[in-house]
């Protein structure tokens, strides 16, 4: 009889695991396993555009595609504002939105030279709040390889990278501190800003 | 450019700068922002940079010098010297840091960054000819970077303001008093001092130092000045970004005094006590 009570304690114990703990942790290791996949498939992508025979234009296209379906431009813009988002009128927010894109991809276009004969290894993700972390390393000819860390929003559902950490430095929060610094030297005025970016882009086209 | 000179640097400079510093730093504070606009005070006491304006004005000399010598010089470096060569003589450099590492690892209480860094000297210096080839790193002890100031940092002495000093480059108090203590502690600021042999060594070792750290972030100091709309803003965000970071990565570094080419079960009193007793 004691047995049989211990017995049904472990299986009251065990339903119960089996209904809250445990499906929980599944799916965070799927939102993790499918995170590491996404990013998988998004660096064999762009690993394929830096090391293909694209002409600059065309690689400049193939970039702009591969942002806009993986990364979450808006959002990331926004961040970047910080606290100047709610001093910027709705027209200023959609023109910032609009030229952080240029930004974005002619940034990235301009330094596509620099890694020509890359390589990109997903090594391990790990769920941190509602995002992945998904851990790589980036391998570049006669270079030390450099790990580079993804946060990826709704990893489960619809993963979009909305930060990049290379040796633990934020992409997005040092661009929040670039626009930061600018803006308070220049009398907090957004206009000027968005000018100065699109300043950049025109430079480097 | 900056962070170049952190690690060697003979003492005379160091107190020159300081004196700079005293003398026109203390003039100019930055005007903090109107009370009543409290996300600009969180953001004005966040970036917690009250000597912003002298900090500028040493970033554009520092910016000055390192354009028509630093900069030229690394880039003449990378063009002369083939990446073998230019790996030797990085890990020469690196091995001299060997005792100064030593002692902060030990300061910080960290038994395995200790070990693998005492390992480290004593393969690479004799096998590794004088520290030319990294042969520890291949059989089992990585290397790792760390200073004074993280030690301060590990002992949860506070950053404190940003400070661009001349030459030096982005620092703070903490780092700068870890800089200093980092020179005292180093056997090689203090052996044979007085002689020829003593000078020459630390100005060759200054100056490959200079060009070896410059040479590192040729690509990355070129990349934030033409990307980032403030340059000094952005420097200042990653040097502090940097340091958070490695102060993390050191706080984090618990691993057991085991290297790896030992087998892990063994004396981990847990998991390969039943099949592999230890032999004592």
């Amino acid at each position: 009889m004691k047995r049989m009570l211990h017995r049904r304690h472990c299986l009251t114990a065990a339903l119960i695991m089996a209904g809250s703990g445990l499906p929980f942790h599944r799916a965070q290791a799927q939102a993790v396993e499918k995170a590491n996949a996404f990013l998988q498939q998004t660096g064999d992508r762009l690993v394929a555009i830096v090391n293909g025979a694209l002409t600059a234009p065309q690689k400049r296209q193939a970039i702009t595609q591969i942002l806009e379906g993986t990364v979450d431009v808006d959002g990331v813009a926004r961040f970047c504002l910080g606290r100047f988002w709610r001093i910027a009128s709705t027209d200023q927010q959609k023109r910032f939105v609009a030229a952080f894109h240029e930004v974005l991809v002619t940034n990235i276009s301009s330094k596509l030279g620099d890694y020509k004969g890359v390589k990109l290894t997903v090594q391990r993700g790990r769920q941190q709040d509602d995002e992945a972390i998904v851990t790589t390393v980036v391998e570049r000819p006669s270079n030390p390889p450099t790990t580079v860390d993804w946060l990826v929003e709704k990893p489960a559902i619809a993963p979009k990278i909305i930060d990049v950490f290379t040796e633990g430095v934020s992409l997005r929060l040092t661009q929040r501190q670039d626009y930061a610094s600018y803006l308070t030297r220049n009398n907090n005025d957004v206009d000027a800003l968005i000018n100065a970016m699109k300043q950049q882009t025109a430079q480097k086209g | 450019m900056h962070a170049v000179f952190r690690q060697r640097l003979p003492s005379r400079l160091i107190f020159l700068a300081v004196r700079a510093l005293l003398a026109l730093g203390l003039a100019g504070c930055a005007t903090p922002p109107p009370a009543d606009d409290p996300d600009a005070v969180a953001d004005f006491v966040q970036t917690n940079d009250p000597l912003e304006p002298t900090n500028r004005v040493f970033y554009k000399i520092n910016d000055g010098i390192d354009t028509v010598i630093l900069k030229p010089a690394a880039q003449a470096y990378r063009y002369v010297l083939p990446d073998r060569v230019r790996t030797g003589v990085h890990n020469v450099l690196d091995n001299l840091g060997g005792p100064v590492r030593l002692t902060d690892d030990a300061l910080q209480g960290k038994p395995r960054r200790a070990g693998d860094t005492a390992m480290r000297f004593l393969i690479n210096t004799t096998a590794g000819v004088a520290g030319i080839f990294d042969v520890a790193k291949e059989v089992g002890y990585p290397g790792h970077d760390t200073d004074f100031a993280l030690t301060l940092a590990n002992w949860d002495v506070p950053e404190g303001p940003f400070l661009f000093l001349p030459i030096l480059g982005p620092s703070s108090p903490r780092d700068a008093a870890g800089f200093g203590a980092d020179m005292a502690i180093n056997p090689f600021t203090w052996i044979g001092q007085g002689t020829t042999a003593h000078t020459v060594g630390s100005w060759t070792r200054t100056a490959l130092g200079a060009l070896d750290q410059r040479t590192g972030m040729l690509d990355v100091v070129d990349n934030v000045k033409k990307t980032a709309l403030d340059p000094y803003a952005t420097f200042r965000s990653l040097y502090r970004q940097n340091r958070t970071a490695k102060l993390a990565t050191l706080r984090a570094d618990n691993q057991a005094t085991i290297p790896i080419w030992w087998p892990q079960g063994k004396n981990t009193g847990e998991t390969g006590q039943s099949q592999n007793p230890t032999p004592r």
